[in-house]
């Protein structure tokens, strides 16, 4: 991981300027996004008071708080702002500057945005887990902190991350026929959202429809990590997971290869 | 009769950037149609996560799906209309005043916050107006609303205060930029607590339903009215209490953007 | 017209040391610096005037401009326009001014130009009658005809501050304020700006401030100018005294082999000149010199120089009134005479 952050060191270090120069503006943003979660919970409350079963498609009440907050922390930083950047780039024109640079376009990116994230994960990552762990605690009254859960979660959740990123990157290219990103933005964000898992668990769905949606690469982003987390799969589910989260990222990659490819032809045909 | 004359200007005024921003609707459509679909899909899979829910259960709380479709409903309206009208309330706390862009509302000699509010039309707001519409129509004939005329009045009024609750709120919190320069973040937060006004405020605890009830009290722009045209009952607190919470929030805010304007002439940018 | 009288604005900064630490330190115990932006400053300017408003940046002009337009409220002393305080009853007030601020636009984005006249005519109750023959003169004078049905955000820099000065005379104010009206335009559009603002000034007597650091507008332009420098006046009177006072001044430098020499020289007995007219400074390798030309002659201030001084360097120049200023602004020169 060192060499390689020696290499593009320059970008991670001025993501973390940025990310820090708006720490506290962050903060502030984070604190009104968590608020939905709190909805969620007292809803989701609710539902298992009135409902007076104990579980839903397999979820306890815990689980289901588990599943809301960590779903939460998941999409937050396996977030990216790759299709903003792109587009933003394709817009001003920027994009054909960067085809005359001696270092990967993506990889610029993805350095300050690791950066930035570094930044995010320190703020956040700590106190919701505790918050979580604590929560489960005064619930059940056993420490239910399960290290191995929480390793895989962690390296899901990096392939979460990595998967967003390249997903985001290949969609920012649709500036090239979209002018106004904030709308096409909008409808992804909310479209993703859905399929990924962050409104309903996908086990909540009708078996075929969740079936198909674990096999798009949107539950790779959200649901999979979080379902690590939860400790709902069993060890074949989570080789499968792992081998399909690998395969949507290898996708990616390997299509935002071919856009960019393409682009630099365009733009050395039609120059620019 | 010059009242009048100043109403009627008002209103020339909102006509003539209400169709400013109506041309520029026309020019970016399909910008605006993708937002738009955005918005009524974020809307669509709320209503789906709604109805998998009560799949499972027979009630929440008491309240049947369309009861809850109905609050759900009615909490869109109050929050368009002030979405529609008073949206460059946020670009005060975002960036004008930080970009030093204030200083040409004070040399007008109009109002400061309607200077303000007037150059902005917000279309993107439409979206959720129409969804809101269409729910009200799909859960009003499912319960027991009687519509006659007083309760068409009181509808109105719940509606026009309740839209001064989120303008309210959003007034005070933007106001704050006058001292600090820069206040979107923390008008955001208070803003996102709207989102608690959609379910019935019985489902939440105590802490949650006294800040939602008094402190940031969006549950007027909601739950409360709403419930009111489901029950029946409580008129003087259900709507007499959106109208004393619009009031006395829009009479803190005017108090504190004033307050704030007269930190800002004495403290320059 | 206008009154002006010690008026004195300070500014609280708060101190804050860098990262999130001092953040946190200055949260709970603030320290505050207080900055002396306007020190005293006093003038008058009467009706119909056009006066010249200049310093070099930072001198505390625009703050001077947002106290007369009633944008910031001064800390002391008093301002009082048409017979009204620009901070007390600002909504009154505003209707007689016109304000134009040229580092950014007042008009509104995305309106249509003739849109954004309609709006300001509404804003400041124009009737239909004096609108049309108002239009009808500013068009003449701006030449907006051209881009009037386009959207602000597609006029050119040039367009867009004529627009702007047309925006601020819709409603025939008795005073107008322009901030660096002509900044960042081409010579041409320059002039043309110059020409509109002449006719404005002489069509109803409208008096005009204008802020500037370009010193043609100064010259062609003002009545009158009104120089400051840190927060003070340095300098208040009309063009022709400042050339009558400075026209006439030379500057001779040189630079002796041995600069002790200057000891020597002795200027003010020899041409007997008294100190409005004669300035002496060194800066240890380099002597200047400046002199009244009426007073002493370039011919006899250099043979008397040469005939007691060994020059490696010699020369005299004409001070202009960019040199003027640009000296007031160094502040070579005392003004407060």
């Amino acid at each position: 991981m060192r060499k390689v952050f020696k290499i593009y060191r320059p970008f991670t270090h001025a993501g973390v300027l940025i990310a820090a120069q708006y720490r506290a503006n962050f903060f502030f943003f984070i604190l009104g996004d968590i608020l939905r979660c709190f909805i969620n919970y007292f809803l989701w409350h609710a539902v298992f008071t009135s409902g007076g079963e104990k579980t839903f498609a397999g979820f306890s009440e815990t689980d289901m708080v588990v599943y809301i907050f960590i779903s939460f922390l998941t999409s937050v930083i396996a977030y990216s702002d790759g299709s903003y950047a792109v587009g933003e780039e394709i817009r001003d024109g920027n994009i054909a500057m960067r085809m005359i640079k001696p270092i990967r376009f993506d990889l610029a990116f993805l350095f300050q945005e690791l950066g930035e994230r570094l930044i995010t994960v320190t703020l956040i990552f700590a106190p919701m887990m505790l918050g979580v762990e604590i929560y489960k605690f005064v619930v059940t009254g056993v420490i239910g902190f399960n290290i191995v859960n929480f390793i895989l979660y962690l390296f899901s959740l990096i392939l979460a991350y990595l998967i967003t990123f390249y997903f985001n990157v290949c969609y920012g290219y649709s500036a090239f026929i979209l002018k106004n990103l904030w709308g096409a933005n909008f409808l992804k964000d909310c479209i993703v959202g859905f399929l990924s898992g962050g409104v309903i668990p996908l086990a909540f769905l009708p078996p075929v429809v969740a079936v198909t949606l674990n096999l798009l690469p949107f539950a790779s982003q959200t649901y999979i990590p979080v379902m690590m987390y939860v400790g709902m799969f069993d060890v074949p589910t989570i080789i499968y997971s792992f081998a399909l989260q690998i395969f949507w990222l290898i996708f990616f990659i390997i299509l935002q290869q071919i856009i960019w490819n393409a682009c630099v032809k365009r733009m050395s045909v039609q120059g620019g | 009769m010059k009242m009048l004359r100043k109403i009627h200007r008002m209103f020339k005024l909102h006509r003539i950037f209400i169709k400013q921003d109506l041309k520029k609707l026309m020019e970016y459509k399909i910008d605006f149609l993708t937002g738009a679909i955005g918005m009524l899909l974020t809307q669509a899979i709320n209503i789906f996560f709604l109805s998998v829910i009560f799949a499972r259960i027979p009630n929440l709380e008491g309240y049947s799906f369309e009861q809850i479709i109905f609050i759900y409903g009615f909490a869109l309206l109050p929050k368009s209309i002030d979405h529609l009208f008073f949206d460059n309330l946020w670009a005060i706390g975002h960036f004008i005043i930080r970009k030093g862009d204030f200083d040409k509302y004070l040399t007008r000699p109009v109002s400061t916050l309607f200077a303000v509010t007037v150059e902005k039309f917000q279309v993107d707001a439409f979206g959720e107006l129409v969804v809101g519409i269409m729910l009200l129509g799909y859960s009003v004939p499912k319960i027991a609303v009687s519509i006659n005329f007083v309760n068409v009045i009181l509808f109105v009024v719940a509606i026009f205060f309740a839209t001064f609750i989120y303008t309210g709120v959003k007034l005070i919190t933007s106001a704050i930029a006058f001292w600090t320069k820069r206040s979107g973040n923390i008008t955001y937060m208070f803003y996102m607590i709207n989102d608690f006004a959609k379910y019935p405020t019985t489902i939440y605890n105590r802490v949650v339903r006294t800040v939602i009830t008094y402190i940031v009290p969006f549950a007027f722009t909601a739950f409360f009215p709403a419930s009111y045209f489901i029950t029946g009952g409580n008129v003087w607190y259900n709507i007499g209490g959106t109208v004393v919470m619009a009031v006395v929030l829009m009479a803190v805010g005017i108090f504190v953007w004033n307050k704030g304007v007269s930190a800002y002439e004495s403290a320059g940018s | 017209m206008i009154y002006v009288e010690n008026l004195k604005k300070e500014f609280k900064k708060t101190i804050k040391d860098p990262g999130l630490k001092g953040s946190i330190k200055s949260f709970f115990k603030p320290q505050n610096e207080i900055i002396t932006a306007v020190k005293d400053i006093s003038f008058h300017v009467p009706k119909g005037e056009i006066l010249g408003f200049i310093g070099p940046n930072g001198a505390g002009k625009s703050t001077v401009i947002k106290m007369l337009t009633g944008i910031l409220t001064p800390t002391s002393g008093r301002c009082e326009i048409n017979g009204k305080i620009p901070y007390k009853n600002r909504k009154n007030y505003v209707k007689e001014i016109g304000v134009v601020f040229g580092q950014r636009t007042q008009l509104w984005w995305d309106l249509a130009l003739r849109e954004t006249y309609t709006v300001l005519k509404e804003i400041y109750e124009v009737d239909d009658e004096s609108f049309k023959t108002r239009m009808a003169f500013l068009n003449e004078v701006l030449e907006l005809e051209d881009f009037i049905t386009n959207p602000v955000r597609t006029l050119s820099l040039g367009q867009r501050m004529r627009a702007d000065i047309a925006a601020s005379l819709l409603h025939s104010p008795k005073v107008l304020f322009l901030d660096e009206p002509t900044i960042g335009l081409d010579v041409v559009v320059k002039d043309n700006i110059r020409k509109a603002i002449k006719a404005i000034n002489a069509e109803k007597n409208t008096t005009v401030i204008l802020t500037t650091h370009d010193l043609k507008d100064v010259e062609n332009l003002c009545d009158r100018i009104v120089m400051i420098d840190k927060g003070s006046k340095v300098f208040d009177g009309d063009i022709s005294d400042l050339k009558s006072r400075f026209g006439e001044s030379r500057e001779l430098n040189f630079v002796p082999e041995n600069i002790d020499i200057i000891k020597t020289l002795d200027y003010k007995n020899e041409f007997k000149l008294s100190d409005d007219d004669f300035e002496l400074s060194d800066n240890g390798v380099e002597v200047n010199v400046r002199f009244n030309s009426n007073k002493v002659s370039v011919e006899k201030m250099l043979n008397y120089t040469l005939s007691k001084t060994h020059v490696k360097d010699i020369n005299v120049t004409d001070a202009d009134i960019e040199e003027i200023i640009k000296g007031i602004y160094r502040s070579e020169v005392n003004l407060d005479a």
